[in-house]
């Protein structure tokens, strides 16, 4: 069986893939165990400090708990200083790290010199990388029409738009049984729109920007009280939402890694496109995004609701009371 | 007759009004109130009228903290920053104005224009603007806290940050020397702190200031000095909710 090789969030995965391994994002894997409370709990016990951000600590127990995953592409520019601490706690823990730096002002020289020493260091050609390419963005248009069946055609809710968009990350580690798994959501929502199933036309739209959450039902309480999320901002870049033929350029173009302006232009050209009325802007406890929160309060058209997430579990009941605010604001 | 319940998190406030005339109503300690005169049926909240000695058959619109909590069987539920900005229009007859809300563990903040919410924040998972805070600063102090709200003079400089740190950081200036007054008028004024930038950000010249903290004087006036606004206390400050709900 091929190598795994663990990800703190998304990079050019196809460098993984045509160097014959596996990728793992871990904020999949950790998200989506049965207990993530208690993987924080590990990390706090292991001497992570209670005021670093959920994910982080998440993400140190996931990977060291996972016998297969003795490798790691981390994101060391572009995402999260907290990551280099977390590096280096990995490797004390006997793990191999290989760093991975967005360069903050998007120079294709420098990128390209990354890409390039990472297909080395993995053993991949561009040859390869290429043909990867191809075979992932067949993948990704699946995710592109989801995408365009949330928020024009109203058939897809915005929890399933959510996990299908951030899946792109890793495709799970089998990019067949991904199209296929996406080919299913498609089918489904054929079956919805014929049988009239699309959504409240009159609900409120909105848009989920920032980090995917830690908390596991902002989804469905958002929907249960009559609001629909038609853009997930960042799940959406993870699936790479353009017609790009040029690998640089694509992942130049990918606005997550670089500054808040280019996020910013992206979410108010999608807001506008989409007919969102407020946007939620998810941040976690003690990130850095919190601060960025200003500027995007301060450039958007519409109203803005901020979350404060810090744990995996259901919503509190403060964040309920404002979400429930928020929507009423917006329905009347 | 019509029934406006806050289900808050320290207080159970009821109003009862008539021809839109408060003519009376009742404080409730939260935690006696769900023991002593609810139960739940079916996951709703099932209040006892009777023992309660409530008029029947009146209609009762609830809000607040619990309203995530628990439904009332037969009531109607609207939710919390809606009643808020209701009681506040209809004590004080304004349309356009930014309400400010301390209560007994948060804070809130809503602008109101043309008669509606526009805009509105809330303190995060801290209750360092909130009654609370006031109270255990004043035990600290070994004030009370209708003495606490009267100091507003050379306010000691206390950092806002935490709740639980404040304590300890307010022990630590008693042991410097500082008159209680001036310790007292800082911690007031770590409340106006921590405000103040939310008042800001939906400013209106106007300021409604409700929630049990808006009865400390000390802090009405430090927020005039701070801001170019003024602050109107309401009738009922603490009942702001429950009217919003029965009006
Ligand atoms: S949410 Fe913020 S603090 Fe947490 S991992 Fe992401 S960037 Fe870092």
């Amino acid at each position: 069986m091929a190598d795994k090789i663990g990800l703190t969030t998304t990079i050019p995965v196809e460098i993984v893939y045509a160097a014959g391994k596996i990728p793992v994002d871990l904020n999949n894997l950790f998200i989506t165990c049965d207990a993530p409370g208690r993987l924080v709990d590990r990390a706090e016990q292991a001497g992570y400090p209670r005021n670093i951000c959920g994910w982080i600590k998440g993400l140190y127990t996931t990977l060291l708990e996972q016998e297969s995953l003795r490798q790691v592409i981390a994101v060391t520019q572009g995402d999260c200083s907290n990551t280099h601490a977390l590096m280096e706690t990995w490797q004390v823990a006997g793990v191999a790290v290989i760093p991975f730096a967005f360069p903050y002002d998007r120079d294709a020289d420098l990128l390209r010199l990354q890409m390039e020493k990472l297909m080395q260091l993995l053993g991949a050609d561009w040859e390869a990388v290429g043909r990867w390419k191809k075979r992932l963005d067949q993948v990704r248009k699946k995710a592109h029409e989801i995408d365009r069946l949330t928020w024009e055609a109203g058939v897809v809710d915005g929890q399933t738009n959510h996990l299908a968009l951030v899946g792109c990350s890793d495709f799970n580690g089998d990019p067949d049984a991904y199209e296929a798994y996406l080919d299913g959501i498609i089918a489904e929502a054929a079956r919805n729109s014929t049988q009239g199933l699309a959504g409240d036309r009159q609900a409120v739209r909105l848009a989920y920007v920032g980090v995917p959450p830690i908390v596991s039902d902002l989804y469905s309480y958002v929907e249960s009280m009559g609001a629909r999320v038609v853009f997930n901002e960042v799940q959406r870049q993870f699936a790479m939402p353009f017609d790009e033929d040029d690998i640089i350029e694509q992942y130049r173009r990918y606005t997550y890694p670089y500054s808040i302006f280019d996020r910013i232009d992206d979410i108010n050209r999608e807001v506008a496109r989409r007919r969102v009325d407020g946007i939620i802007h998810y941040t976690q406890s003690f990130c850095y995004r919190q601060i960025e929160d200003i500027i995007l309060r301060q450039r958007t058209a519409v109203p803005v609701l901020t979350l404060e997430g810090d744990r995996p579990g259901p919503l509190d009941a403060r964040s309920r009371m404002r979400i429930d605010a928020f929507l009423d604001m917006l329905a009347r | 007759m019509k029934i406006g319940l806050d289900l808050g998190s320290r207080y159970v406030k009821a109003v009862f009004m008539e021809d839109g005339r408060l003519v009376d109503y009742r404080c409730y300690d939260t935690l006696a109130f769900y023991r002593e005169y609810g139960r739940k049926v079916d996951g709703e909240l099932v209040v006892d009228y009777e023992r309660l000695g409530w008029p029947t058959g009146a209609a009762i619109t609830s809000t607040g903290y619990g309203r995530n909590l628990v439904k009332l069987a037969g009531g109607q539920v609207i939710p919390e920053l809606r009643a808020h900005t209701r009681g506040a229009i209809f004590q004080t007859g304004l349309s356009d104005f930014t309400l400010l809300d301390l209560g007994g563990q948060d804070s809130k903040v809503i602008k109101v224009a043309g008669g509606r919410m526009v805009d509105f924040r809330t303190n995060d998972k801290c209750a360092a603007s909130s009654g609370r805070y006031l109270e255990n600063m004043a035990a600290v102090l070994a004030m009370d806290v209708a003495a606490l709200g009267e100091c507003r003079d050379e306010p000691v400089e206390l950092s806002s940050t935490c709740a639980v740190f404040g304590e300890s950081e307010l022990i630590g200036q008693i042991i410097e020397g500082h008159p209680i007054e001036h310790l007292a008028a800082g911690v007031n004024r770590t409340i106006v702190k921590r405000v103040e930038p939310m008042l800001r950000e939906l400013y209106s010249p106007v300021v409604v200031f409700t929630g049990g903290v808006a009865r400390n004087q000390a802090i009405r006036a430090m927020l005039e000095d701070a801001l170019p606004v003024q602050v109107i206390l309401p009738a009922y400050p603490q009942l702001n909710g429950a009217i919003g709900c029965a009006v």
